[in-house]
């Protein structure tokens, strides 16, 4: 088990910039996600806590000692690959050994954690098989049987389900997560799929362009999001963002306004769908929209409206909810579940907390 | 249907074509001189007999009547060849591997400046048409004392052969599953990585890069009939080629040009199922 800081990381490719400015700290045992769309660089920076790549600067630590230029394997970290990527040409089993080749460890040492592993995954029957008899599922036991039978200090985990039908992540995505729990191994996991991310995460970095965005709980990043990007990023059905103006203490944007205490400029108002509600009439402030589509979702349903050509705007609403398509609507959004981002994309504060 | 028959057709076609010289040949290397001259020619020898095989190793053979076929002129040069032929198309086989492996996984993995040029400096040597480094390669071997050597003809072997062999490796190695990643993980150095994972991976591409440089040594002749023809290093196309400025012994010739495609012959069928491996595994997982 380890702690991992990453201090002022920067990865460049050529002219590109692949990761800037990184600084991150991973607890002893904490499950990180690494969040973000593809080529956002959260691969490159696991691939540098691996020591598979070497940063341009900064540094990586692992339990307050500087690894950056110690190789790979003698970081004691274990990686799962994309795809469950495996030796092609080598049995399950040869594959699973391959990892203790160096290790030093006797026969009977090796034996007994294999045969441990195998117990843990339940992979016994597969032994023998080459990778390309397995189906996906069982690839990923047998990745997940390489990386753990090392006893690593962390697990490195770079899209382990990204190659799996949707059914089977599912199940997987709890065994990963139950797995890590029982182990209490430090594990760094990247994936672009947010569900994966809030459903398996201690905390989540979410990474764009390079940089780290916000990092923090699920719960911090779905309900507190420090960035437009992580606000627009996380949440299925996405939050809803209206572009607009702060004018003398109110929002202004596609005829709604909110009060707000705000610098003025142009801004971005987001709420989130189950935070908009279906009003009877117009009330102060309400937003009027006609109807493009209603989802049903079985448990909910996910009304779409237009408030004006360029801008559809998703409300939460019960099942039972009926709507025709172009009929007016209003709507008004709960001003306390309001978030205000600025030009650049940073949070505002609605109401700046009044001294005193 | 009409598609089938299409099929039919090409495929009588392509036997025809590459079987009739071969049918040719046998038929021809189990007559005599005079069954040869015979018309009309016998399609199938009535009494095939197996003098031209001894005749052009250096032995006589009496055929039924008492009739003498005598050692071949040539046989000298046939045995010579047969030796010179496999020991350099062996050693061009083991260099080009030698070279091409390291380096087509080098183009194929790593990143190292003037990568493109230097890709280029390969294509542009396939591109090269052999015959035109012909006479330079001539005129500097009879300096440095090249000219009719076996060494020489290696030499000038590899020039085809490397760039050759480079370029279809690297698109192979391309291909291959970044395991590399997975072997530093587990402790292994680069080069222990290609040794020990990377090359057994790979087999099958090793054993088409050895086939094709193997039959390329083979089966070059313009090279070996300039530059070591009538020395006493010799390859076996140059060696049969020397039956033109003989008294003709039809029988002969086509009992060397059917050894000549023995050994080429044998290496493509044990190999041909790692040639067919090459496309059909595209190893990306």
């Amino acid at each position: 088990m380890a702690r991992i800081e990453l201090q002022q990381l920067h990865k460049t490719f050529g002219s590109l910039a692949a990761v800037q400015e990184l600084g991150l700290e991973i607890a002893e045992g904490e499950f990180l996600v690494l969040l973000g769309p593809s080529g956002c660089g959260k691969t490159t920076t696991l691939n540098m806590i691996a020591g598979l790549e070497a940063p341009t600067s900064g540094r990586v630590l692992f339990d307050g000692r500087d690894v950056t230029k110690v190789l790979a394997y003698h970081r004691n970290v274990a990686m799962v690959f994309q795809s469950s990527l495996l030796y092609p040409h080598l049995s399950a089993r040869r594959n699973i050994e391959t990892s203790l080749r160096h290790s030093g460890l006797g026969r009977a040492d090796r034996d007994r954690r294999i045969a441990d592993v195998v117990r843990m995954l339940e992979i016994d029957p597969l032994l023998d098989k080459l990778p390309s008899q397995l189906s996906g599922g069982e690839r990923q036991r047998v990745a997940t049987a390489k990386a753990i039978v090392r006893e690593p200090a962390a697990f490195l985990l770079d899209e382990p389900l990204s190659a799996l039908d949707a059914a089977l992540r599912l199940s997987l995505r709890s065994e990963i997560a139950n797995l890590q729990k029982r182990l209490g191994t430090t594990t760094v996991l990247v994936t672009h799929d947010q569900i994966e991310a809030m459903t398996m995460g201690d905390r989540i970095a979410v990474m764009s362009n390079g940089r780290l965005e916000q990092i923090g709980t699920p719960d911090q990043i779905y309900n507190d999001p420090a960035t437009l990007f992580v606000a627009g990023f996380l949440g299925a059905p996405p939050m809803n963002l209206i572009a607009g103006e702060v004018e003398a203490g109110c929002f202004r944007g596609i005829g709604f306004s909110l009060p707000v205490t705000a610098p003025t400029g142009p801004a971005t108002l987001g709420v989130r769908p189950q935070d908009v509600r279906v009003v009877a009439s117009e009330v102060q402030g309400a937003l009027v929209a006609r109807v493009f589509a209603l989802e049903h979702l079985g448990r909910e349903s996910v009304l779409i409206v237009e408030a004006d050509k360029s801008t559809k705007l998703r409300v939460l609403v019960p099942p039972s909810f009926g709507a025709r398509v172009g009929e007016r609507l209003f709507l008004a959004a709960d001003p306390e579940r309001c978030l205000l981002f600025g030009a650049e994309g940073m949070r505002l504060p609605l109401h700046p907390a009044v001294p005193g | 249907m009409k598609r089938t028959g299409f099929l039919a057709v090409a495929l009588v076609v392509a036997l025809f074509w590459s079987l009739v010289p071969i049918y040719w040949f046998c038929r021809m290397a189990f007559l005599t001189p005079l069954e040869i001259q015979h018309y009309p020619w016998p399609l199938i020898p009535h009494a095939p007999n197996p003098a031209a095989f001894y005749n052009i190793f250096g032995f006589r053979y009496v055929l039924s009547g008492n009739l003498v076929s005598p050692a071949s002129g040539q046989a000298a040069q046939i045995i010579r060849g047969l030796k010179d032929s496999f020991l350099v198309s062996l050693i061009v086989m083991v260099v080009t591997l030698a070279i091409t492996l390291p380096l087509a996984y080098m183009f194929a993995r790593m990143e190292f400046r003037y990568k493109n040029s230097l890709l280029f400096a390969i294509l542009f040597a396939v591109a090269l048409p052999p015959v035109s480094t012909l006479i330079p390669f001539y005129a500097m071997y009879v300096r440095l004392g090249l000219a009719g050597t076996l060494s020489g003809l290696v030499i000038v072997d590899l020039t085809l052969t490397v760039p050759f062999v480079t370029w279809m490796l690297i698109g192979y190695f391309r291909n291959l599953p970044p395991i590399e990643r997975l072997a530093w993980m587990d402790g292994y150095g680069r080069l222990a990585a290609f040794v020990r994972l990377v090359l057994p991976l790979a087999r099958s591409g090793v054993a088409v890069a050895a086939v094709i440089a193997f039959l390329f040594a083979w089966n070059e002749f313009t090279y070996a009939l300039v530059l070591v023809n009538g020395t006493t290093a010799n390859t076996l196309p140059t060696a049969v080629s020397g039956f033109l400025h003989q008294y003709p012994e039809p029988g002969n010739l086509a009992a060397s040009v059917l050894i000549t495609i023995v050994p080429p012959a044998l290496v493509a069928y044990f190999l041909q199922r790692h040639v067919s491996e090459m496309n059909l595994v595209d190893p990306v997982r």
